[in-house]
């Protein structure tokens, strides 16, 4: 087992020195909001993850979640912690105040998520999926619908699940069964489906499960499915739960590689009579109400990503301190730190999360820029870049959480191997993270298809001049140089592959597809290379000021340095990768596979 | 009854404190600082005396730099009503701050007092009793236990051979034992809440104290660290080792 | 002029506390007063009169000093203060309780805890739990000064007798009163708030010899506990385990029996402030640690340490 702190030294600097968190609110004319008043609330949040919810994370996965009697047992202690989180109302940051929301910043969401899901990756996502709900419901619901059952969901005192997939529609939904038929003030559901997180638990009196299905008239295709509202309980007149079994439940449970403690169900609608449900918005718009949801749904995946590998890292740090073995000539020993391969794993773990992090709190911070925005033109603009973040959040975070759960276990050696030492399990649960809520390839898909070549490459044009101002600071300063001619030709080489992009997707129809992950990796790589500049800019501004902990700043520098030597690099090969175009990939006839 | 609550700012009990180079005190810049763990019992007390209803308010106090307010920020996030900061250039010595307690005892004229029976800084054990002293009035240190009977406060306390419980007058002093209770989580619409709550600031010349100098720091050393450990032939020498050398049997 | 030791006791027996808090006075200067505060202690006087070094016992002998309740303690002390340049308790519950009210009162800091007499007026305390020790001099002209009594020798016994002399003033504040008191049962301690452990490794071979680490904690107070390996072996149930995913202990004594310290072992109590390893491979990690190694066969140490506790 192993402890989790909160890294708050590096979320308070993104937040105040990469987000500039603070002239955001003023220029949002928040009162009272800053990122003072973050640190002071991320402080609570730490507690509460660090004492009541990461200690859960070992048991939940040796014991994880089980099925008896169609109703899903949670692992031991995750009902007392998901009571203590929903006490202290932490269900409620961002939600509105009109509900009994706290109203407060999406980058708050975002970074106190983080402790979530550093401190306990499957519990996480329960009130992950149950924000999610929340959000489709104001979003599309009608005001009785939201006066019905948002409140409670804010509150924590019900949770919510989103049910998509079914046995034959995965990535592709238009190919959803599942039946709605009209009857009287509701809806009676019929149909299976599967891969529902959290879709059953004994934690909360009720559930909200928020299910795609399709009405008798329905047109065929995505442009048919209807989104609905069904309780696990009925609810009375004045919208109690009463302690009606609602004609839903779990028929099984899945045996997983990971989150082992996040119960992941097939559900099954309409066994008897059909499960009384409630349309949210109107018919056949189910899709695109989802779509609306996707991109904070896929930035909060992506930040479990970095949630995980901080995780890891704080484990692997801990054990390459007091693993002692090595041997000095005079006899004496020392501990695993020392050795330079070691240390490389460490700082390539370290400065890839603090480039993860700064990436999942500047895109998370565009969503409040643009809610925020003072003109419909500004509005745009920052949803445009939400939108172009979010592939970029999702894919690479998930990808290099990979990678750096991968080396928290090698630090271990053998004993990472040992599931008892407690790595294997972060290398096991973030598996789970580049493959749900699309895929890796779809994120990549997205960012080629939708956001580049639909706008003819504009929005990543201008990110890319967004960097380009930041390379321009970098040359002013003379230490810096070596950072400014990296930066300057990672913007070159953005902009090859952007140029290389939009001049062959049109003569070669696999282009695209056979690029994405690569083209996607190097945005990535790039969006990161950029926010640690910005960090070391900064950090070298404060050391020069005198403000703030000169060790903390000093290793951002070399943090900073770590990611332009060893991380940047890699865009050389996607280049490389992506300038071969698609021959090699398409050319073998699939009877030669 | 109003309930007085004194917190102190002091170093987070998760970090481990380290000496500075010069050896003239703990290196605290940029550490991570928190309310000290016995002012939160001290808090997390009085809020349930005030839950159960033998409490009307909650009043806080904390003496030092500004940062101060911090920890009654945190205080009133956890449920206590208003806040106090006696503002001060750096921490004062025990006494001086019992002075400027007294002050604020005086004014506010709480029915009980409940203080941290000591800082995990300064570890000195001292202020609540040094406050009680000054006052004239009767004490609880180290408290498991506190409930108001009749018109006294009895005090179940944790002292070496085990516990003793003493009647008090009152108004009286409470310091506060780890096992008195297991301090709440701040909620969230609650931290919200205590940014509006009333919090005064105040100086020692406000309160008529001039702090004194009763004692100066000559140094501070790290502890001497683990030996190389010795090899022992039998088990004579490992107690007569242990009984004299190590004293720990 | 002269320093006052105020006795730790139960009005029967002098505890062992004044006789370390004697010796750090001893450092600070020759003329040693004691004073025994209780109800009916003059048996406590007596045995306080034999202690090397103290040249005058002061007996205050009243119900309002029974339960040395510190409203009334504070206030005998203080009124016999003016005669005295330091004022010492040991650091127990109850000089820890009377003495802050005796500096207050005489508008004096207290210094807490001492653990070395640098000279008169200076000494060394632990802060931060230990984790930085401060040396403080004090400015006041009557120091009060509680000793932390681990750090100190007990004082000797003397042939002679020093005088006692009755002190007849009553303090009585009447503002608190004793209600009662539990004293604790001789259970054996928590495993994480035991001053003295003993662990046993794999190397104890079953479940049942475990009753020797038992006789061994009998004697010394001290909690058992067990290494991961042991409880694996289903020696012990888990409740016992020390270590990283058991518990997190720091004692003053731990002792290591047939353990040879695993990593994850040795997070759990690498803290205690003294570390005894007994075990037959001299190879064993366990002892890069200890403070002090046996190597020898527990079979046949266990039951010789028992004896001779």
């Amino acid at each position: 087992m192993s402890e989790y702190n909160h890294p708050y030294k590096d979320v308070d600097f993104v937040i105040k020195e990469i987000v500039e968190f603070d002239s955001f609110c003023q220029n949002a004319g928040l009162a009272d909001i800053n990122s003072e008043f973050a640190s002071v609330i991320l402080t609570e949040a730490a507690k509460l993850g660090s004492d009541v919810i990461a200690p859960l994370n070992t048991s939940g996965d040796n014991q994880g979640a089980s099925l008896k009697d169609n109703k899903v047992q949670q692992a031991d202690g995750f009902k007392e912690a998901y009571q203590q989180y929903m006490e202290n109302g932490w269900s409620s940051l961002t939600a509105e105040e009109e509900y009994g929301g706290q109203n407060l910043p999406n980058l708050f969401g975002t970074a106190i998520n983080e402790i979530w899901q550093s401190s306990n990756l499957a519990f996480s996502l329960c009130p992950m999926l149950t924000q999610g709900a929340i959000s489709a419901i104001k979003h599309h619901g009608s005001e009785e619908l939201k006066n019905t059952w948002l409140p409670n969901m804010i509150s924590g005192l019900w949770t919510g699940t989103m049910n998509l997939t079914e046995p034959d529609a995965g990535t592709d939904l238009a190919a959803i069964k599942t039946k709605a038929i009209p009857n009287a003030d509701h809806y009676l559901i019929s149909g299976q489906k599967i891969f529902i997180t959290w879709g059953d638990h004994q934690m909360t009196e009720n559930m909200v499960h928020l299910v795609l299905a399709r009405l008798p008239d329905a047109p065929s295709g995505v442009k048919g499915i209807s989104l609905f509202v069904v309780p696990k309980f009925l609810l009375d007149k004045e919208g109690n739960t009463t302690s009606q079994l609602n004609d839903a439940h779990c028929t099984a449970l899945e045996h997983k590689l990971g989150i082992h403690a996040s119960p992941t169900c097939s559900m099954s609608f309409g066994d008897n009579q059909g499960a009384v449900g409630y349309i949210v918005g109107e018919p056949h718009k189910g899709l695109s109400y989802m779509f609306t949801m996707m991109n904070h749904a896929r930035q909060d995946v992506g930040l479990q990503g970095l949630g995980v590998s901080e995780r890891s890292y704080q484990q692997a740090l801990e054990f390459a301190k007091e693993r002692i073995q090595g041997t000095h000539k005079d006899g004496s020993r020392f501990s695993i730190i020392k050795f330079p391969d070691v240390r490389r794993m460490l700082m390539q773990m370290k400065s890839s999360i603090e480039a993860m992090r700064a990436l999942a709190y500047v895109a998370s911070n565009e969503t409040d820029k643009s809610r925020y925005a003072k003109n419909a033109q500004d509005k745009t603009k920052h949803f445009s870049r939400v939108e172009l973040y979010t592939p970029i959040v999702k894919g690479w975070l998930t990808e290099l959480a990979q990678e750096i759960t991968y080396l928290g276990t090698q630090i271990h050696g053998g004993m990472g191997f040992i599931e008892e030492t407690g790595s294997a399990q972060h290398y096991r649960d973030a598996r789970i993270l580049t493959i749900y809520e699309g895929t890796t390839g779809i994120q990549a898909l997205d960012l080629v298809g939708r956001k580049t070549l639909f706008d003819k490459g504009e929005q990543l044009a201008e990110l890319l001049n967004d960097i380009e101002m930041t390379a321009k600071e970098l040359q002013q300063k003379p230490q810096f140089n070596n950072l400014a001619v990296s930066l300057e030709n990672a913007i070159t080489t953005g902009r090859e592959a952007r140029q290389w992009l939009l001049d062959n997707a049109q003569t070669d129809k696999s282009a695209a597809g056979s690029v994405s992950v690569n083209f996607m990796m190097m945005f990535g790589y790039i969006c990161g290379a950029w926010l640690m500049a910005k960090a070391a800019l900064k950090a070298q501004a404060l050391l020069d000021s005198g403000e703030g902990e000169r060790a903390f700043l000093q290793s951002k520098l070399v943090t900073t340095q770590f990611y332009f030597d060893h991380l940047l690099p890699r865009i050389k090969t996607n280049i490389a990768i992506i300038q071969s175009g698609s021959d090699s990939i398409m050319s073998l006839a699939e009877d030669q596979f | 009854m109003k309930i007085l609550v004194t917190v102190k700012r002091v170093i987070d009990y998760n970090v481990k404190a380290r000496v500075n180079a010069d050896n003239t005190d703990v290196d605290l810049a940029n550490t991570k600082m928190a309310l000290n763990p016995f002012c939160e019992i001290a808090v997390e007390e009085a809020i349930r005396l005030k839950e159960s209803g033998t409490a009307t308010e909650v009043v806080v106090v904390s003496i030092g730099p500004k940062a101060c307010q911090e920890q009654i920020r945190t205080s009133l996030a956890l449920g206590a009503d208003r806040g106090i900061h006696i503002e001060t250039d750096s921490m004062p010595e025990s006494l001086n701050v019992a002075k400027l307690l007294a002050k604020v005892v005086n004014a506010e004229q709480p029915g009980l007092i409940i203080m941290g029976k000591q800082a995990i800084d300064s570890d000195n054990n001292q202020t609540g009793q040094m406050l009680a002293a000054l006052l004239d009035i009767p004490q609880g240190t180290f408290a498991s236990k506190v409930e108001l009977i009749g018109d006294k406060v009895h005090v179940t306390r944790e002292v070496d051979g085990g516990l003793q419980t003493v009647a008090l007058n009152i108004p009286a002093i409470v310091t506060t034992d780890l096992r008195l209770n297991e301090p709440r989580y701040a909620s969230l619409p609650n931290i919200m809440k205590a940014k509006r709550k009333p919090l005064v600031v105040q100086t020692p010349a406000d309160l008529g104290i001039e702090l004194k100098t009763h004692s100066k720091l000559l140094k501070v050393e790290a502890p001497a660290e683990r030996q190389a450990g010795i090899k022992v032939n039998s088990i004579e020498e490992l107690i007569e080792k242990l009984k004299n050398e190590a004293k720990v049997i | 002029m002269a320093i006052l030791i105020i006795a730790e006791h139960d009005n029967n027996i002098l505890k062992a506390a004044t006789l370390n808090a004697i010796t750090a006075a001893s450092q600070m200067g020759d003329e040693l007063h004691l004073l025994v505060a209780g109800l009916d202690c003059n048996l406590v006087a007596q045995q306080a009169s034999k202690i090397a070094g103290i040249k005058k016992v002061l007996i205050a002998d009243s119900e309002a000093y029974q339960y040395q309740l510190a409203e009334n303690m504070s206030k005998l002390v203080t009124d016999l203060a003016s005669n005295y340049c330091h004022i010492v308790s040991p650091a127990t519950t109850t000089g820890k309780n009377f003495m802050p009210r005796v500096a207050a009162l005489l508008d004096v800091a207290q210094i807490s805890d001492i653990v070395k007499v640098v000279s008169e007026n200076t000494f060394s305390r632990p802060i931060y739990a230990g984790n930085a020790i401060a040396t403080v001099e004090s400015l006041d002209a009557i120091k009060v000064i509680t000793v932390r009594g681990t750090a100190f020798d007990a004082a000797k016994q003397s042939d002679l007798s020093a005088p006692i002399e009755i002190i007849t003033a009553v303090h009585d504040a009447q503002i608190s009163e004793f209600v009662s008191e539990e004293v604790a049962v001789s259970e054996r301690p928590e495993l994480t708030a035991a001053k003295v452990i003993i662990s046993g490794g794999r190397g104890m071979g079953n479940g049942e010899n475990f009753t020797l680490l038992e006789s061994v904690a009998d004697k010394l107070g001290a909690a058992v506990g067990a290494s991961r390996a042991a409880v694996d072996a289903g020696f012990v149930p888990n409740d016992m385990q020390v270590g990283q995913t058991g518990k997190i202990v720091a004692p003053d004594l731990y002792i290591a029996v047939g353990i040879s310290g695993a990593i994850q072992h040795l997070a759990g109590m690498k803290d205690s402030k003294i570390i005894v390893a007994i075990n037959k491979d001299e190879d064993a990690p366990i002892f890069q640690v200890a403070d002090y190694g046996l190597v020898a066969d527990l079979f046949e140490v266990l039951p010789q340490l028992t004896d001779k506790l």
